[in-house]
């Protein structure tokens, strides 16, 4: 692996980003995803106390989709296996939404406030009081930060001459981030379809070596760049851990 | 162990003897109410 690499953003939102990394292995890049899928902790709801449920929804049910509520997730505030208390009051009819979960401590609170938890016709109540634990997303999905975190091959295409004059008019999808004269130019841009950006022309596409594309949304817990950070933080703990541990 | 009269809406408590009908009215159907404690569910 090379001791240099670069990061270069292709688009760049809170929740939502796109950046190509050179430099690295397939191995390292894999490495990367696999962390921010299941080694950046976040707060999920784990145990449900229900007061009352009247509702049409057995308790059971209800407790799983607390649990899969996003939680935000201050980074390094908290320890694994942390708790934090939340609780829901709701009479119907109304319906309760993520929105209607109190906190005891305002750095974990519901990500989004228009999570439906269940709709409550008259006389329905629920009242529930829930312990929210700091973990991983390898022990639980609920615990995953990352959502839709992949990555692909920077792609380059060349331009290898003219199509021929009654050749069929037949679109060439492609799907991702090409490189074009040093340019990072995202597929959508001409609609994925190389036909519009090079009309006319017999094109090839290849595979730029140890150049990634990575496309990483979280679920609202953090944003890209904490779980991006973290994620590499616990790569870079765990790769010193095995160091230490192999030098005796 | 408390129950619903289904007709009446009573509260009717049920003993060895009186078999399955509500004191007050007669009434052969009973529902049983939700226990007041609270319930801890695990999230899995």
């Amino acid at each position: 692996m090379t001791e240099d690499y670069e990061v270069e953003f292709v688009e760049r939102e809170e929740r939502e980003a796109r950046f190509v990394v050179r430099g690295i292995t397939p191995a390292f890049a894999n490495g990367i995803r696999r962390a921010m899928i299941a080694d950046v902790p976040t707060f999920s709801v784990d145990t449900v106390r229900v007061v009352e449920n009247s509702s049409v929804m057995f308790d059971e049910q209800i407790s799983l989709r607390l649990g899969l509520v996003p939680l935000t997730t201050p980074v390094d505030e908290f320890e694994i296996g942390d708790e934090v208390t939340l609780s829901i009051d709701v009479s119907g009819p109304n319906t309760a939404y993520s929105g209607d979960i109190v906190t005891s401590d305002d750095l974990v609170q519901p990500a989004d406030d228009n999570v439906p938890i269940i709709e409550l016709k008259d006389d329905q109540r629920l009242e529930a009081e829930a312990d929210a634990v700091l973990d991983r997303g390898r022990e639980h999905a609920k615990h995953q930060g990352g959502v839709a975190v992949g990555y692909r091959h920077l792609q380059r295409v060349e331009v290898v001459g003219d199509k021929e004059e009654f050749a069929k008019e037949e679109p060439e999808i492609l799907r991702g981030v090409i490189e074009d004269d040093g340019e990072l130019v995202a597929t959508e841009t001409f609609d994925n379809d190389l036909t519009n950006r090079y009309p006319g022309k017999e094109v090839e596409v290849h595979d730029i070596p140890n150049a990634f594309v990575f496309h990483v949304e979280t679920d609202g817990s953090f944003s890209v760049d904490e779980l991006v950070t973290a994620a590499i933080d616990s790569l870079h703990g765990r790769a010193t851990e095995l160091k230490e541990a192999v030098q005796l | 162990m408390s129950y619903k009269c289904s007709r009446c809406k009573r509260d009717v408590t049920l003993d060895e003897y009186g078999g399955v009908r509500c004191p007050y009215c007669g009434h052969r159907v009973l529902l049983k109410e939700r226990s007041r404690d609270v319930k801890e569910v695990g999230v899995e």
